[in-house]
């Protein structure tokens, strides 16, 4: 444990002005991870949409926990772990689906959509009726709070709520979950392996608007030279230690569909709930363009292309990322089909911007596990010192491209990793 | 069932042959004169779900596994999409693909199915895709091809392509090649 904290101090910068790659490779470091990161965070397991109806379930992932997503038959959602709590077999095996009940496969104890035990075969003759059922039900993640449709999960019963976790950040996140009375729907899911630490790829979603004019290259004008102008950069804003998002704040002279260069089909229904969204968020926030963000750890999120995601660890090596579309439940389908389909051109494991993300963050993660690569510091020095506010945007910002966002990251997971077991 | 025409599956076969060196020599310009510009390209999302009724033989289907109404694909490109692919991938900054992949397709079980009034014919297949961008960076996955062929020329263009992947989790870091 010491020589973990030991190894974190050494490697993360005080003000996290550089990191040294021992923190993406060190498998101590990562089962450290598992305990003070995944084990006490808000992690997020779906929406509530993914859960239409009583016994829906899904399966997912909080950390390298296998996690079981139900609601149950008086429609409360729930997660547990996906395992009998018999002899440990994995209990659901389905990706997702609805079932009245749970049957382990391996000696057929037989679970409600609420955890419950409800039987065991040979209860009497074999148990003698002794078994008792109310202390043999699924192991319950102890925590399950929704935010505006999100539904997170947390393993720590003692965690703060998941709107103290979220603070400033649930005001920039309201501009998508809440511009609409009916809210956001998520759809797919696209599910796809990354020989990647998972911090290289959630570094990338909280701040780092500095990579898009080279690693996206491909998807702007080109030559280089002949931009007229430097590619527009977001704020990078900081809401809290470790959430980040990046937001553009749109002219009033164009319209936010001009802006997202959207469709005709999709300016036209913006415009048509520009009323509603002023009415929901004020004045400020319908003017507010979130390009990409993070929900510390690994709830990342590329608002202007539609795309929510999770970033899973498996290892230190390697991620899961599971990416969904998120739209308005009540736009027409029409408009639906039209972002769903400029988000997987885009993002995604063959979209035009992520193959070559994924490609990176490859790079990083296989060329920094070497003696000598893990030792040397890394720079995320940009913007350090600039930091400022802009009335009426809550947290601090980042002018323009800035680290300031990674800072944030990095720091929060000293704090998390060194602070006191709960 | 009906009487296999010869000459038909070794076209087919001559043709997906052709495609795939094709795709594997990078020579796109020649491959889009394969495809008709109506086509429509998807790669759907696949999941582990339940299956019918027991005894229900019918029931047991992979389409209940794929992308459903309110889901979305890995891939959902027209031609004006296929063509910004691979303008994409010869662009000089698609890095996930500089240097290029070295790629080989091997296309097998060539079934034709319905031949349809307008000519246009469906035909199975199953491809085997291997990627290698060096030791460290390989990849192969298999999947099924279900396609739609029309005639034109003499010859075939690809009109509808679904390619139904082997896996719910696609391994291998991107989809950065055409399926």
């Amino acid at each position: 444990m010491n020589a973990c904290v030991d190894l974190i101090e050494r490697s993360v910068a005080p003000d996290a002005s550089w990191i040294r790659p021992d923190i993406f490779a060190d498998e101590a470091l990562y089962g450290l991870e598992q305990e003070r990161i995944f084990g006490r965070c808000w992690l997020l397991l779906g929406h509530e949409s993914q859960l239409p109806e009583p016994g829906s379930f899904f399966r997912t992932h909080m950390g390298e926990e296998p996690i079981l997503v139900t609601r149950t038959l008086e429609g409360e959602v729930r997660a547990f772990l996906n395992l009998c709590r018999h002899r440990g077999a994995q209990l659901c095996h389905e990706d997702r689906g609805v079932a009245k009940s749970f049957n382990c496969r391996y000696h057929g104890w037989a679970y409600a959509c609420d955890g419950k035990l409800l039987a065991a075969p040979g209860e009497k003759q074999l148990y003698y009726g002794e078994l008792d059922k109310e202390e043999w039900g699924l192991v319950r993640v102890a925590r399950v709070e929704s935010y505006k449709g999100l539904v997170f999960g947390n393993f720590d019963p003692d965690a703060e709520p998941l709107a103290d976790y979220l603070g400033n950040m649930a005001w920039y996140l309201d501009i998508l979950l809440d511009r609409r009375a009916g809210g956001t729907e998520l759809l797919g899911v696209q599910r796809w392996r990354i020989p990647a630490n998972w911090k290289v790829v959630a570094e990338n979603h909280v701040g780092d608007e500095y990579h898009v004019g080279f690693t996206h290259g491909s998807q702007l004008p080109r030559p280089i030279e002949s931009r007229a102008a430097p590619i527009p950069m977001a704020r990078e804003i900081r809401p809290e230690l470790g959430h980040g998002i990046g937001v553009d704040v749109i002219p009033e002279d164009i319209s936010p569909g001009e802006r997202g260069g959207f469709d005709e089909e999709v300016n036209e229904y913006l415009r048509s709930i520009a009323g509603e969204m002023k009415e929901r968020l004020g004045e400020m926030r319908p003017r507010l363009f979130p390009i990409h963000g993070l929900v510390f750890p690994t709830l990342g999120m590329i608002p202007i292309l539609n795309s929510i995601r999770v970033i899973h660890p498996i290892g230190p090596g390697e991620v899961e990322l599971w990416s969904y579309c998120m739209v308005d439940r009540d736009a027409p389908q029409k408009v639906k089909d039209i972002l769903v389909q400029r988000s997987i051109a885009a993002f995604g494991p063959a979209g035009a911007f992520e193959q070559d993300d994924s490609a990176n963050w490859t790079g990083v993660t296989r060329n920094t596990v070497g003696h000598q690569a893990r030792k040397h510091r890394l720079n995320l020095s940009m913007g350090l010192g600039h930091e400022g506010e802009v009335p009426g945007l809550p947290g601090e910002v980042g002018l323009t491209a800035s680290d300031i966002n990674q800072r944030g990251f990095y720091l929060r997971w000293v704090r998390e990793m060194t602070g006191e077991s709960a | 069932m009906t009487p296999v025409d010869a000459q038909l599956l070794a076209d087919l076969q001559l043709w997906y042959a052709r495609e795939a060196r094709l795709l594997d020599e990078r020579r796109y310009d020649l491959w889009l004169e394969m495809v008709d510009v109506g086509v429509r390209y998807q790669v759907p999302t696949r999941y582990l779900t339940a299956q019918g009724d027991v005894g229900d033989f019918g029931a047991w289907t992979v389409e209940r596994e794929l992308t459903q109404a309110a889901d979305v694909f890995l891939i959902d490109d027209d031609y004006a999409g296929i063509r910004t692919r691979i303008e994409r991938l010869q662009s000089g900054m698609a890095w996930a693909e500089m240097p290029p992949s070295i790629t080989r397709r091997i296309v097998g079980n060539v079934e034709p199915g319905e031949v349809r009034e307008d000519g246009g014919i469906e035909v199975f297949s199953a491809l085997m895709a291997f990627k290698s961008r060096g030791p460290r960076e390989r990849s192969f996955l298999t999947a099924q091809r279900r396609d739609l062929l029309g005639r034109s020329d003499g010859g075939f263009r690809l009109r509808r392509r679904t390619v139904i992947i082997d896996d719910t989790v696609l391994m291998g870091e991107n989809l950065s090649i055409i399926l």
